[in-house]
């Protein structure tokens, strides 16, 4: 290559596209170094898998979890076995594998937790936008409502729900979420109030922006971070909760695997058969745990200030 | 066509104080604006100063159908926009753009600049895709910033640059009047003879009127063609710009006037400084008769019982006693002037 041929090529493209980190990359980049979250990201992906694969899971290493097994399942007192090369993780008082219940019951704390964090959050966030944009009367009625709903005992009014409908998990989803989506409606509510008095909102009315417009372009997405923020947190809580009113008999069905269930019947046991409660029991401690981690991460990760 | 492009008649903005969190009642009432009357002619400037809290900013919005008024009628261009719902007032919003005080709360920090002076485009259903993102670099080119930085966000702007976005933004849809709310009480001194530089060009060649609104007499002194000097929610005096800033005949203009720091030291020596005394009453419960008598230098009795009007032609000082100034200032600077 000659000099002039230099000269007329420059080494390195002069123009390179302006394009800035948005404040969502940025805060993926301090997730990602944020280890304890890095950590229980991967421990609820894995129990996400083991929901999904519970039949392939029981397939290879379980038994049937409805299943008595009439051969292995109980010792000669009629007691839960330990684990053993045929159930990994013993058995229970009606001689069904542990390992494969337990298997199961992540699918209905994750199912239950996700669909009622899901429903508490658009309840939430819609109640709390509409509540926060358009002051006045309508304010002062979805107000009191929230305020209604968060001096309500919970557990009694599912424990009556329970015992009039009869437990089933609508009933389960339903209950969580309505006393979950007024924290979140009253969080959102204070944001929209700050939100609307920003000058942008009125720019955006200045221009001739619709109610439903600014709600969409101006709001929410000042919304996300402290919406995903209290969703995250909220995960934990749902998922418990659904264990708690399981363990009390306002849950699912006790025949269906779950964790709570488990608690509930490991309870008689956990003298003499140990796994039986640890198994339930350290699987709904790990995945809130890690839930709670994941959720300060985020909080941290989104709040640039830190 | 009417050489009128604004007609501001006898508008009230009262906001309700309200009490309670069951049962809220209005419990008093702010009057922010109370009664103010002018007009802004095609083409000029009208600049509007006074104290923090006496109304200007309410009034703003009010032009611009932000608030919707208590009393009075707003006409731009032949409508009544005090009365304009749905597309109407959408229509309107056309005519009619904002520039605020604040570049850093008037640009929204989530979205991308581009989307942000696109917005009159795609709202109005004006132009999308290729051809707006042409029209969204074009105003950039023209407020006087990098088309190329299209994708950034507002905070990796600096002050006068947020500042003219938001310049771009109101330019977009070729407005008649731009209301300008302090836009340039926020910027350094260096930067603020940039963006008003800007504004005076884009004044010139798109022939834009402007109701201009600061708490800065120097810059009010040079934008405007005429100036209005409110004092607790009214006009006290509105006059061609150089009559009021040589011969003010409110005694709150000549307080106010003589209270701005001048650049030539020996002049300033040589000022009389006038200095009010007492806080600016609060407009929930504003004085009777004239709202500057407790504060007012020459009040007599009269001042206290009857409030002065502001006076339709000739002198328009709302003063039962204006400042002396030897002669009458309507013969000083040639009637119509300014149109």
């Amino acid at each position: 290559m000659t000099l002039t041929e230099l000269q007329a090529k420059p080494a390195a493209p002069a123009r390179t596209a302006v394009h800035a980190r948005s404040p969502w990359q940025l805060a993926w980049a301090r997730l990602r170094r944020d280890k304890a979250a890095v950590g229980s990201a991967v421990i609820l992906v894995l129990i996400v898998l083991i929901a999904v694969g519970a039949p392939l899971l029981t397939h290879w290493f379980g038994a049937d979890p409805t299943k008595t097994d009439a051969a292995g399942g109980l010792s000669g007192d009629g007691l839960p076995l330990g684990p053993s090369a045929a159930h990994l993780l013993g058995t229970d008082e009606l001689g069904r594998d542990v390992f494969s219940r337990a298997v199961y019951g992540a699918r209905v704390s994750l199912l239950v937790g996700l669909s009622s964090t899901v429903l508490a959050t658009v309840i939430g966030v819609a109640a709390g936008t509409l509540a926060g944009y358009f002051d006045g009367w309508f304010d002062g009625v979805i107000s009191r409502v929230l305020e209604i709903v968060l001096s309500f005992p919970y557990l009694i009014l599912a424990l009556v729900a329970a015992a009039t409908i009869g437990p089933s998990m609508t009933m389960e989803i339903v209950v969580i979420s309505f006393f979950s989506f007024a924290a979140i409606a009253r969080v959102v509510r204070g944001q929209v109030i700050s939100i609307r008095a920003r000058e942008y909102i009125e720019a955006a009315r200045s221009l001739g922006a619709g109610h439903l417009r600014i709600m969409r372009v101006d709001i929410l997405p000042n919304l996300l971070a402290p919406v995903i923020v209290l969703a995250t947190l909220l995960l934990p809580t749902a998922i418990v909760t659904e264990s708690t009113l399981t363990f009390l008999g306002a849950g699912i069905d006790i025949r269906t695997p779950s964790w709570g269930g488990m608690l509930s019947e490991s309870t008689q046991y956990y003298q003499v058969a140990w796994w039986y409660l640890f198994v339930p029991g350290g699987l709904l401690l790990l995945t809130t745990l890690a839930c709670n981690l994941l959720g300060d991460g985020v909080r941290d990760a989104l709040d640039p200030r830190r | 066509m009417s050489s009128v492009l604004v007609s501001v008649d006898d508008v009230a903005k009262h906001f309700p104080i309200r009490r309670g969190v069951v049962f809220p009642k209005d419990v008093a009432r702010v009057r922010a604006v109370d009664g103010v009357s002018l007009e802004v002619k095609r083409g000029e400037t009208l600049g509007i100063v006074g104290e923090t809290g006496c109304g200007k900013s309410t009034l703003a919005r009010c032009v611009t159908g932000l608030h919707p008024v208590t009393k009075g009628r707003i006409v731009v261009d032949g409508t009544d926009i005090t009365r304009l719902r749905g597309t109407r007032l959408k229509e309107f919003r056309r005519d009619v753009q904002m520039i605020f005080q604040d570049p850093y709360g008037s640009l929204n920090p989530r979205r991308r600049v581009g989307s942000i002076i696109g917005d009159p485009f795609v709202i109005h259903k004006i132009a999308d895709g290729a051809a707006l993102r042409r029209r969204v670099q074009e105003l950039m080119e023209l407020v006087g910033l990098n088309p190329e930085h299209y994708n950034r966000f507002p905070a990796e702007f600096s002050g006068g640059q947020r500042q003219r976005i938001g310049v771009a933004r109101a330019l977009a849809l070729r407005p008649k009047l731009i209301v300008c709310d302090e836009p340039v009480s926020a910027l350094d001194v260096s930067i603020q003879a940039q963006v008003i530089n800007l504004l005076e060009d884009l004044q010139q060649e798109f022939g834009l009127t402007y109701l201009f609104i600061a708490h800065d007499l120097s810059v009010v002194r040079h934008v405007s063609d005429r100036v209005a000097v409110m004092y607790l929610g009214k006009i006290v005096e509105i006059a061609e710009r150089a009559a009021l800033y040589e011969r003010p005949r409110h005694p709150y203009t000549k307080a106010l006037l003589s209270a701005a720091s001048v650049a030539d030291p020996d002049l300033a020596r040589k000022r009389e400084r006038i200095l009010l005394t007492g806080e600016v009453p609060s407009p929930v419960q504003p004085p009777p008769g004239c709202r500057f008598h407790p504060r007012c230098p020459s009040a007599r009795d009269r001042c206290a019982r009857e409030e002065p009007p502001l006076p339709e032609r000739g002198d328009r000082v709302a003063c039962h006693f204006p400042v002396d100034t030897g002669s009458s200032r309507t013969r000083a600077s040639a009637p119509g002037s300014a149109t």
